[in-house]
C-alpha cells in the first residue's frame, strides 16, 4: 500500500486544502474566511472521498467521517476564529468529535474520559482564564472589537506552508509499508478474561451453561485457547464446559490490567507531575499581597496572645 | 446504534486501509494544531492548540491500539491526558503571570529570551 | 654559615700567600680574623637602621605628622649608623675583609652531569677598608644633610616631608647595602635601589612637569647603564660559577697572573668582556660620557638631595663599582685605558659647559661631572688611591657648595641666575654661606694645600707617571684650570660685590611692601638658620680638615689610602707589571731605577712635587681670570667684563651655554628614530597582529549575525523553527526512499 491513492491527485487536494486554510486564517482587509473554509472542506471531502473508494470494503463506516468532518472543521475553526472563547468551544466540539472515533475504536474508556477530563475539566480552566484575563471588558466592548492580535494572523503563508508539507509527508509515510504488518490475533483481546474467572462464571450461570450450584475452578481452570472452563461442583466436576461466544472482557477491564498491571510505576510517575504542575501553577500565579508593617506587627502580636485575627 | 458505534467488528483485526484513515485525520488534527501555533499570538489559543496537537496523537495512539489489538496505546492516552493535564496548568499560570505584566495575552510581546 | 666562610677565607689566604710569595706585597683580602668576626655582627645595624628609618618614616605618614619628627628621627637614625660605622672602623683594627652573614637571601643548588653547582646570594657584609671609607662619608653626609633638610624643607612639613625623608632613609639603605655587600647580586640590590630613591627624589615635586621629565631622563638612562651592569653580573657568574666576593677574587687572581706574565691568550674573551659591561653600569650611574645627561637635569630635585645623591654619595657608586671589582678590570687590555679616557674627556667636556652657564645649581651639576670625570680618570691610570681620595674629599666640598647654593636658593625664592644675585656677604645673615662657599670653592679650584688640591694631584701626577697617558695629564691639568674659573666665577658674583638681588620665581609678592631696602622691589631674602648654618660649618671645616687626612700614613698616601690599600682595589703586583714605580713615605722617588719604565713630566718625577706647583699654577691663574672677569671693577650685578669678550658671543659660547646640543643629539639620533620605530611597529601590531585575532573574533560573529534574526525570543518563531525541521527531515527520508 505504497499509494492508497494516486498520489498527484493527493498532493493535489493536499494542496488545495492548504490554500484553503491560508484563506481561512484571518487577516486584514479582504477576508474570504467562508470561501476558504468551503476550497480546505471539499479538498479534504475528495481526499476522504477518494481513501474510502479506494478502501472499498475495508472503508470505515459512515460515522467515522461524520467525526471526522467535526473535528477536521471544528479544529479549523478553532485556529480561525477571533475570539478565544469560541476557540475554546470549538475546540470542545473537536474532543466531541474525537471522543466519538475513540468509540468507533473501541476504546470506550478513554473516550468518556476524554470527555470528562478534556472537555470537562481542562477546557474549563482555559475558559475561566480566558474570561480573567478579558475581564475588563464590558459584552459591547468585546463584541465591538476583538483584541488586534486575535484578528491577523502572524505569517500565515508560511506557517500553511509547513503545516500542509508535514500533512503531505504525513499522508505518503502514513501508509508507507503497512502491509507487512503482522495480523493480531483476536484473541489476544479476551486474554486477560483468563484472569477473571468469576466473571466467566457470572456469565455462564445468566447463560446457563453451567449449574447454580457449580463454580469455575479458579483461574487455573480457564483454558483461554480453547475458551473452555473446568468447573467444580458438589456432585463432582466437569471439564471443557466452553464459554459462550459473545463472552469478552470489556475495555475498561482490559484497560485497568494494562494500565495497573503493566505500568504501575509510570502511574505513580504522573501523579507526581500532576503534583507537581498544581503546586507550580499555585506558585506561579499567587498574587504578592502587599501587608502594612503595623498590620504585620499586629497580626504577630494577636497570634501571640493566642487571639484570632 | 450504540452497537454498531461501539463494538463494531470487535474483536474482530482492522484491516489497515482503515487504520489509514484515522491516521490521515490524526495527521490533518496535528497539522490544524501546528499551524494555529504559528499563526495565532493570543498565548491562550496557543496552548489550545497545543492541545489539538495532543488530540491528534491520542487519537493516532488508539487507531493503533485497536488495529493491533492491544490496549497499551489506550494506557498510553492516559498518559498523553495527564501530560496535557499538567502542561495546561502551568502553561495557564504562565498566562496569568504575563498577563499580569503586561496586561494583554499578546504572544510577541514576550520576548525576553531573544538572543 | 659564618664559620664555613671564614674557612673559605683561609683557604683563599693560604692560597693566595703561595702564588705571591716573595712579594712584599701583603694582600689585604686575605686576613680574616676569627676574633674579630663576632664584633663585626654591630655592622649589620648600619644597613638595618635607615630601613627602620623607613618604615617610621612611613608610619609617620600614616599618622599624619605635621611637625619636624621625621626630620630628627632621619638624623637620629643615621646619625646612628655613622656611629655604628665608626665604631666597626676603630673595631676592624689592622684585619683586613671581613664577612658578616645578616640572614639567608638566595640559594639555590643544582647538579648537573659533571658537576655540582650553587647560586648564592646572602644578605651578607663584606667590611674592608674600601667598605668603612665609602659608609663614613655617606652615613655623616647623610646625617648632615638630613639636618640641613629638616629646615630646608620646612616648607613642606606634612605628608611630603614623611615622603622626603622616607626616601632619603631608603636611599642610605640602598647604599649600605650597595656598598657592604659581600655578593654582586646585593650590590645589584643597593644599585637599583639608589636608582630608585634618585628618582623618586628627583621627582620630589611631581607638580612640577620639568621635575616629573627630569626624574624619568634620570631613571632611564640610568636603565642603559644598569643592563650593562646586570649582564655584567650574569657574565661573572657564568664564567666565574659565583657571584660572592670572597670566592670571586681567588678565582680572578690567576687570570691576572696571566696576564701580569703577558699570556694574553689564557685570558677568555668572555672575562675581557665583563669590565666593559661592568663599566657601561659605572658609566650611567656616575653619569660619564655619553650617560651624563640625567645628571645637570636631576638638579630638580630638592637641593639636599642634589647635594647628598647627585653629588657627593650616589654618584660614586661607579667609582665604587669600578674599585670594588678592580681585578677584573685588570685582566682586560682596554677596559682601564677606556675608562680613563672617558672620564678625562668628560672632565673637559662637561667643565666647557659648566663655564657657560648662569644657573648655579647646574654649574655645581656640570662640575660634579668633570669631578667624577677626575675619578674614572684616577682609576683608569690605576691609581685607585687618588679617585678614592678625590672621592672623598669632593663628597665633602661638593656637599659644601651644593648647600651653599640651596642656602641661596632657599632665601631668594627659587633665584639661581647669577647675574641677579650678588654681594651677599655684605648682608645680614649669610656671612656663614659665604665662608663655607669660598671654603667649597677653593677646594674645587684645588688652590694650594687644600684637600681637592691633594687630591687632584694625585691623579693627575700618576697620569703622567703612567707610560702613554700624559695626554690625559695635560687634559685634566687644563680641566683644572677651566675648574677654577667656573667656580669662582660663581663666587666672585653671588657671593662678593656690590649688594643686588631678584627674587626667584618662587616669589609671589609681598603684601607689606618694603620698597626701601636693596633692589629687591620689597622682597626680603630670609637668611639661613641654625640648623643650614650648623650644617655649613661642620662641612666647610670638614672639607679644610680633610686636608689632614693627606698627612695620615703618608707611607700608603694618606689616610684614604691606607683604607685602600687593604681592599680589593688595590693590586700593588700590578704596578710593577705596568712599570710603575712604587713611591716611599714622602712621595720623593728613589730615581734612577724606579723611574726608568714610568712616565715623567719633562724629565722630572710626577710625583716628586713639581706638579704641586704646576697644578696650583694653573688653579691660580683660573681663579685670577675669574677675578678679572668677574669681580675687579664690577658694579653692577648684572654685567660684567666677561660679557665684552668677544669670546663670549662667539659660536663656542653659544654652544658650551647650549651644552653642546647634545640633548638635541640625543633627541634626534636615539629618540626620534626610536618614535618612529615603535610607531611603526605599533601600526604594525594595530593592523597585522591585531587585524589578525579580530578576524578571528570577527567570523564567528559574523556568522553570529547572520543566524541571530532566528532567536528573536518569540515563541514562534521557534515554534516555526521546530516545524520546518521536522519538516526538511522527513522530506529529506521521502526523498531518500524514492
Amino acid at each position: 500500500m505504497d499509494y492508497l491513492v494516486n498520489p498527484v491527485i493527493l498532493y493535489s487536494l493536499v494542496a488545495l486544502s492548504g490554500v484553503g486554510v491560508w484563506l481561512t486564517l484571518p487577516r486584514k482587509g479582504f477576508n474570504p474566511q467562508i470561501l476558504g473554509g468551503l476550497i480546505a472542506g471539499i479538498a479534504v471531502g475528495g481526499i476522504m472521498l477518494a481513501l474510502g473508494l479506494a478502501a472499498g470494503d475495508h472503508a470505515p463506516n459512515l460515522f467515522f467521517y461524520v467525526f471526522a468532518a467535526v473535528a477536521l472543521g471544528a479544529g479549523l475553526r478553532m485556529i480561525t476564529h477571533p475570539r478565544p472563547v469560541y476557540a475554546a468551544l470549538f475546540f470542545i466540539l473537536t474532543i466531541l468529535a474525537s471522543a466519538g472515533m475513540y468509540l468507533l475504536l473501541s476504546a470506550e474508556f478513554m473516550a468518556f474520559a476524554l470527555i470528562i477530563v478534556y472537555a470537562g475539566a481542562i477546557l474549563i480552566t482555559y475558559l475561566f482564564v480566558i474570561m480573567l484575563a478579558t475581564q475588563g471588558q464590558t459584552e459591547d466592548e468585546e463584541q465591538a472589537q476583538a483584541e488586534e492580535y486575535d484578528k491577523v494572523a502572524r505569517e500565515p503563508g508560511s506557517a500553511v506552508l509547513i503545516g500542509f508539507v508535514l500533512l503531505a509527508m504525513f499522508s505518503t509515510m502514513l501508509g508507507r509499508g503497512m502491509e507487512s504488518l503482522p495480523t493480531p490475533d483476536p484473541a489476544r483481546v479476551d486474554a486477560v478474561l483468563g484472569m477473571m474467572p468469576l466473571k466467566i462464571e457470572r456469565d455462564m450461570k445468566r447463560d446457563g451453561l453451567i449449574e447454580a450450584d457449580e463454580k469455575v475452578a479458579g483461574a487455573a481452570g480457564v483454558h483461554m485457547e480453547t475458551r473452555t472452563v473446568d468447573v467444580t461442583s458438589p456432585r463432582g466436576g466437569r471439564e471443557g464446559v466452553a464459554m459462550p461466544a459473545d463472552l469478552h472482557a470489556s475495555n475498561v477491564q482490559s484497560v485497568g490490567f494494562v494500565l495497573l498491571g503493566q505500568h504501575p510505576g509510570a502511574i505513580e510517575i504522573a501523579g507526581v507531575i500532576l503534583l507537581m504542575a498544581m503546586l507550580g501553577a499555585v506558585v506561579l500565579a499567587r498574587k504578592k499581597v502587599e501587608i502594612e508593617d503595623q498590620a504585620k506587627l499586629d497580626a504577630a502580636r494577636l497570634m501571640r496572645e493566642g487571639g484570632s485575627l | 446504534m450504540m452497537q454498531t458505534l461501539a463494538q463494531a467488528a470487535y474483536p474482530q483485526a482492522m484491516h489497515d486501509v482503515t487504520l489509514y484513515h484515522y491516521l490521515f485525520v490524526s495527521a490533518g488534527m496535528f497539522v490544524l494544531g501546528l499551524i494555529g501555533f504559528l499563526t495565532r499570538r493570543n498565548m491562550i489559543v496557543m496552548f489550545l492548540c497545543t492541545e489539538m496537537m495532543f488530540q491528534a496523537s491520542g487519537l493516532a495512539l488508539i487507531a493503533f491500539s485497536r488495529f493491533y489489538l492491544h490496549h497499551t496505546g489506550q494506557a498510553f492516552v492516559i498518559f498523553v491526558l495527564t501530560v496535557a493535564a499538567a502542561e495546561a496548568a502551568m502553561a495557564l499560570a504562565l498566562v496569568v503571570l504575563l498577563y499580569r505584566k503586561h496586561s494583554s495575552l499578546d504572544g510577541l510581546l514576550f520576548a525576553e529570551l531573544r538572543g | 654559615m659564618l664559620l664555613q666562610t671564614t674557612d673559605i677565607i683561609n683557604s683563599m689566604a693560604t692560597l693566595a700567600q703561595n702564588d705571591h710569595a716573595g712579594n712584599v706585597v701583603e694582600h689585604a683580602t686575605q686576613a680574616v680574623d676569627h676574633a674579630a668576626a663576632g664584633n663585626m655582627k654591630l655592622a649589620l645595624l648600619i644597613p638595618a637602621l635607615p630601613i627602620l628609618g623607613t618604615i617610621l618614616m612611613l608610619l609617620c605618614a600614616i599618622f599624619r605628622i605635621k611637625s619636624k619628627l621625621p626630620a630628627f628621627i632621619t638624623v637620629a637614625c643615621l646619625g646612628g649608623a655613622f656611629v655604628v660605622t665608626v665604631v666597626t672602623w676603630l673595631g676592624m683594627g689592622e684585619h683586613g675583609a671581613q664577612l658578616v652573614f645578616g640572614f639567608d637571601w638566595i640559594n639555590f643548588s643544582w647538579a648537573d652531569a659533571s658537576s655540582e653547582q650553587s647560586f648564592v646570594a646572602n644578605f651578607g657584609l663584606y667590611i674592608d677598608r674600601l667598605t668603612l671609607l665609602w659608609m663614613l662619608f655617606v652615613t655623616g653626609l647623610g646625617t648632615l644633610i638630613a639636618l640641613y633638610a629638616s629646615e630646608y624643607m620646612a616648607d613642606d612639613v606634612g605628608t611630603g616631608y614623611c615622603r622626603f625623608f622616607a626616601a632619603f632613609n631608603l636611599f642610605v639603605f640602598a647604599m649600605t647595602c650597595l656598598v657592604m655587600a659581600d655578593n654582586l647580586i646585593l650590590l645589584y640590590l643597593g644599585w637599583e635601589g639608589v636608582g630608585l630613591c634618585s628618582y623618586l627624589l628627583i621627582g620630589y615635586f611631581y607638580k612640577k612637569p620639568s621635575a616629573v621629565a627630569a626624574a624619568k631622563k634620570a631613571f632611564i638612562v640610568n636603565r642603559i647603564g644598569d643592563l650593562g651592569l646586570a649582564l655584567g653580573i650574569m657574565l661573572i657568574f657564568v664564567q666565574f660559577g659565583t657571584v660572592e666576593y670572597a670566592e670571586l677574587f681567588p678565582k680572578v687572581e690567576p687570570l691576572v697572573e696571566a696576564f701580569r706574565a703577558g699570556h694574553m691568550d689564557q685570558i677568555p674573551f668572555t672575562v675581557q668582556l665583563i669590565p666593559v659591561l661592568l663599566m657601561i653600569g659605572a658609566f650611567g650611574k656616575s653619569a660619564q660620557l655619553p650617560l651624563y645627561v640625567w645628571l645637570p637635569d636631576a638638579m630638580e630635585g630638592p637641593t639636599p638631595v642634589s647635594a647628598l645623591i647627585h653629588a657627593a654619595t650616589m654618584v660614586t657608586a661607579g667609582v665604587f663599582l669600578i674599585a670594588r671589582m678592580f681585578p677584573v678590570f685588570l685582566v682586560s687590555e682596554w677596559a682601564l685605558p677606556v675608562v680613563a679616557w672617558v672620564g678625562t674627556l668628560t672632565a673637559l667636556f662637561s667643565a666647557t659647559i659648566g663655564m657657560a652657564q648662569f644657573d648655579i645649581k647646574r654649574i655645581m651639576a656640570y662640575s660634579t661631572v668633570s669631578q667624577l670625570g677626575y675619578m674614572f680618570a684616577g682609576l683608569g691610570v690605576m691609581t685607585s688611591t687618588g679617585a678614592a681620595f678625590h672621592v672623598f674629599t669632593h663628597a665633602f666640598f661638593k656637599a659644601t657648595l651644593f648647600l651653599c647654593c640651596g642656602a641661596v636658593m632657599h632665601g631668594f625664592a627659587g633665584q639661581l641666575d647669577l647675574r641677579k644675585i650678588s654681594g651677599l656677604w655684605n648682608m645680614r645673615g649669610w656671612r656663614i654661606v659665604t665662608i663655607a662657599m669660598l671654603v667649597g670653592s677653593l677646594n674645587l679650584a684645588g688652590f694650594p694645600f687644600t684637600a681637592g688640591f691633594f687630591s687632584k694631584d694625585m691623579i693627575i701626577a700618576e697620569s703622567f707617571v703612567t707610560p702613554g697617558y700624559s695626554a690625559i695629564g695635560w687634559i685634566l691639568l687644563i680641566t683644572a684650570g677651566m675648574t677654577a674659573y667656573y667656580t669662582f666665577r660663581v663666587f666672585f658674583r653671588v657671593f662678593v660685590g656690590p649688594v643686588h638681588f631678584e627674587p626667584g620665581e618662587e616669589y609671589e609678592g609681598d603684601a607689606e611692601g618694603h620698597g626701601d631696602e636693596g633692589d629687591g622691589h620689597g622682597f626680603h631674602p630670609h637668611a639661613p638658620g641654625w640648623a643650614v648654618n650648623t650644617v655649613l660649618g661642620v662641612l666647610a671645616i670638614s672639607s679644610l680638615l680633610a686636608v689632614g687626612t693627606y698627612f695620615i700614613n703618608t707611607d700608603q698616601h694618606g689616610w684614604v689610602g691606607s683604607m685602600v690599600h687593604d681592599s680589593s682595589a688595590y693590586m700593588s703586583p700590578l704596578y710593577e707589571s705596568h712599570g710603575v714605580v712604587e713611591h716611599d713615605a714622602s712621595g720623593h722617588v728613589e730615581a734612577s731605577s724606579d723611574v726608568r719604565a714610568g712616565g715623567t713630566f719633562f724629565g722630572l718625577n710626577p710625583h716628586g712635587g713639581v706638579l704641586y706647583y704646576v697644578s696650583a699654577a694653573f688653579g691660580l691663574i683660573g681663579i685670577v681670570i675669574a677675578w678679572w672677569l668677574h669681580y675687579a671693577g664690577r658694579t653692577e650685578a648684572a654685567t660684567s667684563r666677561a660679557d665684552n669678550l668677544a669670546l663670549t658671543k662667539g659660536m663656542l659660547a653659544r654652544g658650551a651655554r647650549g651644552k653642546w646640543f647634545i640633548d638635541e643629539i640625543y633627541d634626534a639620533v636615539i629618540r626620534k628614530p626610536l618614535w618612529v620605530f615603535a610607531n611603526v611597529l605599533y601600526w604594525l601590531d594595530q593592523l597585522l597582529i591585531d587585524g589578525l585575532v579580530n578576524l578571528f573574533g570577527w567570523v564567528p560573529r559574523a556568522m553570529g549575525s547572520l543566524i541571530r534574526p532566528t532567536q528573536n525570543g518569540q515563541l514562534h518563531g521557534y515554534a516555526a523553527g521546530m516545524a520546518g525541521g521536522l519538516v526538511v527531515l522527513m522530506v529529506v527520508v521521502w526523498l531518500m526512499s524514492l
